[in-house]
């Protein structure tokens, strides 16, 4: 995995039903605005990308890597995208996030520092140092 | 996109078992990079911030770091097809720990053009009047 600033954020947008019951007008605004935003984020150099997700989708899991149809339809939680914030501190993201043009109808965004190492493995890394500190006292 | 959901399934692990599972992972990852089949790939860090209301006005703490669906990390994968993706879902070595990982296809445009076909000319014909707006002032 590359290495990354701590100063990388990933926007992931919940919910894939909000569009539904807008009229036409409130539709084309949406997602004009949404556009705009996108782009500007850009043109500012403060966002890398991002891309809208297909809905259908599958969930593999469990020891027998059981494959299910994603519960990722007509759900609040679903994400439906994402964005990829480039050299913003927090508050920054989170102002950013602020001017989703989705939030105005019950879109929900969540805000994620991107890590330079996976959680796990800095675990991992810090149960083989404790073991070595106790080997060698 | 491979999100990869329940980043505490290390949680009862001995050193050893963790170590093995970080070598597996670490091997996976690398022969899918050697196949070409990784676009990106970050893990994200456990805290975040979950934006809602009309206005963006409620900013709390999130998601939950503990639950099973919280997001952990992500990988971008070029994939022939939504069956091979889920293929190399299934390979995925930590599976057994109970890590899930939902498979979601990317999309060039945003899923509400695909529900509302008319949107399509509407914006582009709004986004050529924004253009012709900026470049005659």
């Amino acid at each position: 995995m590359s290495t990354t600033t701590q100063s990388d954020y990933l926007l992931l947008f919940r919910g894939n039903v909000w569009d539904r019951g807008l009229s036409p007008a409130q539709l084309q605004k949406v997602v004009s605005d949404w556009m705009a935003w996108f782009e500007r984020l850009k043109a500012e150099g403060k966002c890398a990308g991002g891309h809208p997700l297909e809905e259908a989708g599958k969930l593999v899991s469990g020891k027998q890597r059981t494959v299910a149809d994603g519960p990722f339809a007509e759900s609040k939680e679903a994400i439906g995208g994402y964005f990829y914030l480039t050299a913003v501190d927090e508050n920054e993201a989170i102002e950013i996030a602020k001017q989703c043009p989705g939030l105005e109808f019950g879109s929900v965004v969540e805000v994620r520092p991107v890590a330079d190492i996976c959680s796990v493995k800095q675990r991992a890394e810090e149960y083989s140092e404790r073991e070595l500190a106790g080997a060698r006292a | 996109m491979l999100l990869f959901r329940g980043p505490h399934w290390d949680k009862g692990l001995s050193t050893s078992e963790l170590q093995q599972a970080m070598n597996e992972m670490m091997a996976w990852f690398r022969g899918l990079n050697e196949r070409n089949k990784i676009k990106g790939a970050q893990p994200l860090a456990g805290r975040g911030r979950v934006i809602s209301g009309t206005d963006g006005q409620f900013v709390v703490d999130g998601p939950f770091a503990e639950s099973k669906e919280a997001v952990g990390g992500y990988l971008i994968l070029q994939a022939d097809s939504l069956g091979e993706a889920v293929e190399i879902a299934r390979a995925m070595p930590t599976l057994r720990y109970g890590i899930s990982v939902e498979v979601r296809p990317i999309l060039a445009e945003c899923p509400i053009f695909q529900r509302h076909p008319e949107l399509v000319r509407q914006v582009n014909d709004r986004a050529a009047e924004q253009l012709w707006v900026a470049a005659a002032a």
